[in-house]
């Protein structure tokens, strides 16, 4: 199946990422445009868009940019989210090999909107290859006058950066990133103050998805309603899925918001490998709550139909566990991987993903007995809601949506362990 | 007048200046959120997760150290989701916290214990071993770090970061790993450490001076000033009156030293402790020095001064006794006898100018500016160059030498009291027991401490008051105020 691509326009083409194949489709003739515009009129063309967040959490990009206070003679700065750290998630790196020029355009008008004249791209650290594609891409739009002081005469000033931690899951979280772009420990920061007043070296600070920079082109250039023609009302426009497990074909596929699931995996996917079964999905990153099959049947991909089935769309990474997965050793994974990223911060988090981890380690060594599962819940279930950041509810959601549709299989394990304490 | 805004609190209306927080506007209404990270005296780090309340119309709990009252605002810590929630804050903090509390110094002042008491009371539900983590750390003069016993409130990394600004400590590896710690090749080196352990809401950081020495139930507290510098800071002495003994001295908050106060005045209570303390008066007037009662030498000290001319007599007054204190003193020697030879006994290394951008000053005695108002106000000049050589050479045949409270802010005391061993007869009134090694000194009366009489101060900010005296460690010791009336009294009777 053939979709019709925004962001990996240029998938598969001959020198894909350069910036002359960039330019051949059309490439940088939106910043053009945008700058002759209002940067209010943009605002408002990116919110008549419907854009959402492609990080994760769904949030307007246009009422996000619009937070940004007015200009005080000081710097602000902009910020691409390219740490793409949730277990299942490879949409980001993907697009930072695909399609690098895009990233810099969506951030070149995203900068000219707000009043950024210093744009960073933060990566994580394990993207070494892509880190090359991306400070070679850095490096051509300088070359071509498309970064730097009064780009193309235009007046506009951007300077662009390429910036990588050290691995760290949480600085994948806005203001994570912001603690470790300025050399700290990567912890997320108290809030408010939010970034948009005050960030990155405690000024207005507007840090977004690398997927959502690649759509500001687009709009900028066809408009809010040729954007809103894919996808749905709530959910317009494209997304990247990156969509794992015993597939057929499992990969990246840029689809419109509210395809069907279930064609994803049939059609595009090709349907399950060695005729295994579908046991359960995980929608949108390691974080978010199971799908079952009768969920798999009827779900489309879109924020709010994954809102409704009590899920998310998160940041479309879907990861498909099959009937022959233990759902235990499932578990094991996910908590070990909160309880290993926590930055350990708040004390919910620090303890409760710890917790977790213990819990389920202790299933599988046979020192829990079934008292253990509806503990798990327990914990998860206090751990929700309470903490600066949202890492704590990731690691909570996965264990109490295992409890709640595996507890059973959870259980038989333990008693086939023989521990009944 | 600033913007108040009005919001309900428990039910209550309750109105703040705009921009105070919910947790702060709780403590000024009396109402108690319990809290470990949030500290009046350092920024919000708003990670200890325990100070949830509830405000209506948003879906999940607040923190109330970072949420600022607004008009209207309807806000409960009492509903059961609230209590829920500190139950299960407090659970969290404590799964991993070894309960050492039988070993632990902070036992009977621990805000995990008090908080078990007020918001716990549960059974664990925690199953799994602990995270182990390094223990008894020497991590500076003062300090002993317990990184096992420490809930990670950032409380003491925010103390460097933002009090001292010496960034010694951080919080290191993460997740339930994370453990605090100081910097590779980095040590508490400042004069503030042990406001860590009074901030340290846990047994985390413990006093080497404190530490094991006793159970904090056992003793009493008393408001008073430390004697240690012109600053003055507002501190509580903790001691065991039974037993004649103090223990140690915390900081009281107050708009001279806020919450805090330096290591050097913790220190200054141990020269009212039995070891040490010249436990009896010393009469060397009929024949060779011996103990003798209070009393009876100031009886001797009494027929030696009516057998002394004025003119022969001199005063050296030390600036670390209290107002009442001199008031009594010159009133008796100047205005009544007419002694006109009075010097100030000073430390000459002083640089009484100095100040450490903190608390601590250069002027290391509780009194100066009081002494020299004292002075002043009968009629003599505030002399403080030479005062040792002046006196040598006055000539003076009857010395009263009020030697400084605190031997140690007096680094030259040694050399300073051979100087008098010229003199032919030094009456020596001190609370040092070391003044019995000087063989110059022929009398001495035992003089109680700061935190055992009433009288005040003049520090750098004004008017100091000693208000709540323990009764004297040592019943021989007397305060200049009793000393000059029990010495009036014999005069009268010569």
């Amino acid at each position: 199946m053939t979709h019709e691509k925004i962001i990996l326009a240029t998938e598969g083409k001959e020198n894909q990422r350069s910036i002359d194949t960039y330019l051949a489709n059309g490439g940088y003739t939106a910043i053009k445009k945008a700058a002759k515009m209002d940067r209010k009129a943009i605002i408002d063309l990116v919110k008549a868009s419907g854009l959402r967040g492609r990080g994760g959490a769904g949030f307007p990009t246009g009422l996000k940019w619009s937070f940004v206070p007015p200009d005080d003679g000081k710097p602000k700065y902009l910020i691409c989210n390219n740490d793409e750290s949730e277990p299942g998630t490879f949409k980001d790196r993907h697009i930072s090999s695909v399609n690098p020029h895009m990233i810099i355009e969506g951030m070149l008008i995203g900068g000219y909107t707000v009043g950024a004249e210093k744009g960073y791209i933060y990566s994580r650290w394990e993207f070494q290859l892509e880190i090359g594609y991306l400070e070679q891409a850095i490096k051509e739009a300088y070359e071509a006058g498309f970064l730097g002081q009064n780009i193309f005469g235009s007046g506009i000033n951007f300077e662009l950066d390429h910036y990588s931690g050290a691995g760290a899951y949480i600085c994948g979280e806005e203001t994570g990133l912001i603690s470790s772009l300025e050399g700290k420990k990567g912890q997320p920061k108290l809030k408010p103050p939010f970034p948009a007043l005050e960030g990155y070296l405690r000024r207005p600070t507007v840090v977004n998805n690398t997927e959502t920079f690649c759509n500001i082109p687009h709009i900028i250039t066809h408009g809010a309603e040729v954007f809103r023609r894919y996808g749905t009302e709530k959910s317009p426009g494209t997304k990247l899925f990156s969509i794992s497990g015993a597939l057929n074909r499992p990969g990246v596929y840029e689809v419109p918001l509210g395809y069907s699931l279930k064609k994803l995996i049939e059609e595009d996917c090709g349907g399950l490998k060695d005729g295994k079964k579908i046991k359960a999905v995980v929608p949108g990153g390691m974080s978010a709550p199971l799908l079952m099959p009768a969920q798999v049947e009827t779900a489309t991909l879109d924020y709010e139909c994954m809102q409704e089935m009590g899920s998310m769309l998160g940041s479309g990474a879907i990861m498909i566990i099959d009937d022959q997965q233990d759902v235990v050793d499932l578990l094991r994974i996910t908590t070990d991987f909160f309880a290993h990223e926590s930055c350990g911060q708040c004390t919910p988090c620090r303890e409760g993903t710890g917790w977790l981890k213990n819990l389920v380690n202790g299933i599988l060594e046979g020192t829990e007995g079934p008292a253990a599962v509806d503990r798990i819940y327990q914990v998860a279930d206090h751990m929700e809601g309470r903490t600066i950041c949202a890492l704590s509810d990731a690691a909570a959601w996965p264990a109490k949506s295992y409890v709640k549709n595996f507890g059973e299989e959870i259980k038989a394990y333990i008693e086939k362990k023989g521990n009944r304490a | 007048m600033s913007e108040t805004v009005t919001f309900k609190l428990n039910g209550k209306d309750v109105s703040v200046p705009k921009g105070w927080t919910v947790m702060k506007a709780a403590a000024k209404e009396g109402v108690e959120i319990p809290h470990f990270c949030y500290h009046e005296g350092l920024s919000i780090a708003g990670v200890c997760r325990f100070c949830m309340v509830k405000v209506e119309g948003r879906p999940k709990l607040e923190i109330a150290c970072n949420l600022q009252a607004t008009e209207g605002m309807v806000v409960s810590t009492t509903e059961d989701e609230v209590k829920e929630a500190h139950k299960w804050a407090l659970e969290f903090h404590l799964i991993n916290h070894p309960l050492d509390c039988p070993i632990c110094d902070q036992a009977g002042e621990c805000s995990l214990q008090d908080y078990y008491m007020s918001v716990g009371k549960y059974e664990s539900e925690m199953t799994r071993p602990k995270v182990l983590k390094p223990k008894a750390l020497d991590v500076g003069d003062q300090l002993v770090l317990d990184t096992e016993r420490c809930i990670l409130c950032s409380r003491c990394v925010r103390f460097e970061e933002e009090i001292t600004k010496t960034d010694a400590l951080g919080i290191f590896n993460r997740g339930d790993r994370a453990t605090i710690g100081t910097y590779p090749d980095k040590r508490l080196e400042h004069n503030y450490q042990t406001n860590l352990v009074d901030i340290c809401p846990v047994g985390a950081f413990t006093s080497k001076d404190f530490r094991f020495k006793q159970r904090v139930w056992f003793l009493k507290d008393k408001k008073a000033i430390c004697p240690g510098c012109s600053t003055g800071c507002e501190v509580d002495v903790y001691g065991k009156p039974e037993d004649s003994h103090y223990y140690r001295i915390k900081p009281r908050h107050s708009e001279v030293n806020g919450h805090w106060m330096c290591d050097k005045g913790r220190y200054y209570y141990d020269h009212m402790n039995p070891v040490g303390r010249l436990r009896k008066a010393i009469s060397g007037i009929e024949g060779s020095r011996k103990f003798v009662d209070t009393d009876e030498a100031i009886a001797d000290l009494a027929r030696k001064i009516s057998n002394s001319s004025v003119s022969d007599m001199a005063l050296l007054v030390s600036p670390q006794y209290t107002n009442e204190e001199y008031a009594a003193l010159l009133e008796f020697f100047v205005t009544q006898m007419g002694v006109k030879n009075v010097y100030q006994w000073r430390e000459p290394t002083e640089s009484t100018e100095d100040f450490d951008g903190i608390l601590y000053r250069g002027d290391h005695n509780a009194n100066t500016a009081g002494l020299a108002a004292a002075l002043k106000a009968v009629g003599l000049e505030n002399n403080i160059e030479n005062q040792f050589d002046d006196l040598a050479k006055s000539g003076a045949k009857l010395v009263v030498a009020l030697a400084p409270e605190l031997s140690s802010t007096y680094p030259s005391l040694k050399e300073q009291i051979n100087k008098l061993e010229e003199l032919p007869f030094v009456s020596m009134w001190t609370i040092d027991g070391k003044v019995f090694e000087y063989p110059g000194i022929n009398h001495a009366i035992p003089m109680k401490g700061f935190a055992e009489k009433k009288g005040s101060f003049i520090g750098h900010s004004g008017v100091r008051k000693l208000e709540q005296p323990f009764p004297a460690g040592n019943e021989h010791a007397r305060d200049l105020v009793e000393t000059v009336e029990a010495l009036t009294k014999v005069m009268a009777h010569l």
